[in-house]
């Protein structure tokens, strides 16, 4: 088979017809670009909604007792032996962070709300939201502060501010109510009401003493790389054997279940672009047969064999595609750029994005993974496009071509 | 014998044009030895371009048996088929039908391409035979640079670049003047007689009969003359 032939005929030939093949490549480029810049976008919503679910105090592996999650309260506690350090062989941890959570009431002197109310080593928190929170006043300085911190949107509703006081009552270990007075350390901002209406933060010994009991009821876990979730939540669950360790799929059903979603969208999105441009490649692909047909006719007339003349036809729709391919990709690599710079500013529409777990800017993330898939499967498209007018050419009786 | 390069024997050929079954061929037995010169000439519709295409293997007899070159066209299928016109024939067309993207060295080059003859050798080949026709100058650009004449020229530059046993012509001169259909046919005579190219042209002009040393006349499809151009 003369590729180098076959090759340098395609080549030529994508100069033939300059106005319509330009056209054609143009319609390819805007296409894969949209392609490179709705993914990057998809991409963007979906890691963001992950690393929400994942800093909401989930981290990407929680230890419980067991029965916590549908009755969250102290009595679903643990305890952890001290100084207690992970230990997960071959998994590099981002941190981890051990942590009271228990419902409870809080009241300023106007009015009342119900929290979660949420003891913290603060030098533990980066794992979570609170690391990169606007802070009004001050964080706490240590786990044994009596103070607290509340979200920005709670101090407004309670209609108090920060050096306030505010009264706290949740249920101790006993099963009886614990009532204590706290001042507000400071006040967050977080990305997104729901978190600053119910999350109320106290140091975790400060909050072990009003319930009187030296215990926690999660631990979590973030890791470094994804690909160590599930070695570490092994892990845990081997050492822990009496405690339930779940992911943060298993935490948050919903963004994992929206996350799996995302991976379909960019598909049937890449699909409806591409099936779209597909006929357009193939009617091109067909009216240049149709062009040549005494062409093609010559070259079967002289000895061009039927299977060269198909090899022809896909490497002529191949390097269209190629062409097309690298220069969409490189168009809507650069609008990524451009958009990454700011990202996109959806506070516009702050309460549909809360409710979708995602932040109020979005930011587009471009994966290597998916401009390789998205430029291989559509130079395979290329190829399904040329089948069809490669085979309307081998028809081509060279006879009937060359009395034309 | 040896040196009978084609033998059609009793082959018939009939076409339906426009469900109207039209006789091209009707049992003609035919044979081209090795080294002649021969125009097929007759009317339109007398049958010899079909007998020319049945020869160079784009168009099956409905009977009867073709051989070229020692091997029967019958038994044949596409491939095959195209191997053969590959390596055995060389084709000019009445329309030069050069591929435009390429220049006229790469024009001619590109049959030996099919052939896998290595670049050097190509190179070397094709500089020959641009040389031989007087085109040598003109290597290097398009077909739609160059004059009717010239694109001729090119086009039996690629057809006898391959050195084929058989050089099939099909009405060459149709689209040239009569001065250049005259260059031309002195360089298909140089072919023939120097270098022995056996050549069976289609033609209905009096120029191209006149050059040609046998003259085969066609009618209704059955061959009416078979004769020695004395003259040529």
């Amino acid at each position: 088979m003369p590729f180098k032939l076959l090759l340098q005929l395609g080549w030529r030939n994508l100069f033939r017809h300059k106005r319509r093949n330009f056209m054609l490549l143009l319609a390819i480029c805007v296409a894969v670009a949209g392609v490179v810049v709705m993914n990057s976008l998809i991409r963007g919503f979906q890691f963001d909604m992950q690393e929400a679910a994942v800093a909401n105090l989930t981290g990407h592996v929680k230890m419980l007792a067991p029965g916590y999650l549908d009755d969250p309260n102290i009595e679903k506690s643990f305890t952890l032996v001290k100084d207690w350090q992970p230990h997960l062989p071959g998994v590099e941890l981002e941190g981890w962070a051990p942590r009271i959570r228990i419902p409870a009431v809080i009241m300023s002197e106007r009015e009342t709300r119900g929290i979660q109310l949420v003891g913290i080593d603060p030098a533990r928190e980066n794992i979570s939201f609170l690391d990169k929170v606007e802070l009004a006043g001050d964080m706490l300085s240590d786990a044994d502060d009596r103070r607290v911190v509340i979200g920005k949107e709670l101090a407004r509703q309670l209609e108090t501010e920060v050096g306030r006081r505010l009264v706290i009552i949740t249920q101790g270990i006993d099963g009886r109510n614990r009532e204590a007075g706290f001042r507000i350390a400071g006040t967050f901002d977080a990305d997104g009401k729901g978190l600053e209406k119910l999350f109320v933060f106290t140091g975790v010994t400060a909050l072990q003493n009003l319930v009187d009991a030296e215990v926690i009821t999660e631990v979590s876990i973030k890791v470094v790389s994804q690909l160590d979730e599930s070695l570490a939540q092994q892990g845990l669950a081997d050492s822990f054997l009496d405690l339930d360790v779940l992911s943060w799929q298993q935490l948050e059903p919903q963004a994992a279940a929206m996350f799996v979603f995302a991976d379909s969208a960019i598909f049937i999105w890449f699909l409806v672009m591409m099936g779209a441009l597909i006929f357009g490649l193939m009617n091109t692909l067909i009216t240049a047969v149709m062009e040549r047909i005494k062409e093609f006719g010559m070259l079967r007339a002289v000895g061009m064999r039927p299977r060269a003349v198909v090899v022809q036809v896909v490497v002529e729709s191949t390097l269209i595609m190629l062409v097309g391919v690298v220069s969409g990709t490189l168009i809507g690599w650069l609008l990524v750029l451009w958009l990454s710079d700011g990202g996109i500013d959806l506070s516009a529409y702050a309460q549909g994005v809360e409710l979708a777990g995602m932040r109020s800017v979005l930011m587009p993330r471009l994966l290597v993974e998916d401009l390789l898939l998205v430029s291989s499967l559509s130079l395979v498209f290329g190829i399904l496009a040329a089948l069809y007018p490669a085979r309307r050419a081998v028809k081509i009786n060279p006879l009937e071509a060359l009395r034309r | 014998m040896s040196d009978v390069v084609v033998r059609c024997s009793g082959i018939s050929r009939t076409y339906q044009e426009e469900s109207v079954p039209v006789q091209a061929l009707q049992d003609v037995d035919f044979e081209v030895c090795k080294g002649e010169f021969i125009s097929l000439a007759g009317p339109s519709g007398s049958g010899k371009s079909t007998l020319l295409n049945i020869i160079g293997g784009l168009d099956r007899p409905d009977k009867g048996d073709v051989e070229v070159a020692g091997v029967k066209l019958n038994d044949l299928n596409e491939s095959e088929l195209s191997d053969l016109r590959l390596q055995k024939m060389g084709f000019v067309f009445q329309a030069y039908n050069l591929i435009p993207v390429l220049s006229a060295r790469e024009n001619v080059e590109f049959i030996m391409q099919l052939q896998g003859v290595s670049p050097a050798e190509r190179a070397s080949r094709a500089t020959a035979v641009l040389e031989q026709l007087g085109v040598e100058g003109m290597a290097d650009r398009r077909p739609g640079e160059l004059s009717g004449g010239q694109q001729q020229r090119v086009a039996v530059a690629r057809a006898i670049v391959t050195r084929p046993v058989l050089l099939l012509a099909d009405e060459p001169s149709a689209n040239l003047d009569s001065a250049t259909t005259r260059e031309l046919l002195e360089m298909l005579r140089t072919l023939n007689e120097t270098h022995g190219v056996t050549i069976v042209a289609a033609t209905h002009d009096p120029i191209v009969m006149s050059y040609a040393r046998r003259q085969v006349n066609l009618r209704d499809g059955r061959i009416v003359e078979d004769k020695q151009n004395e003259a040529a």
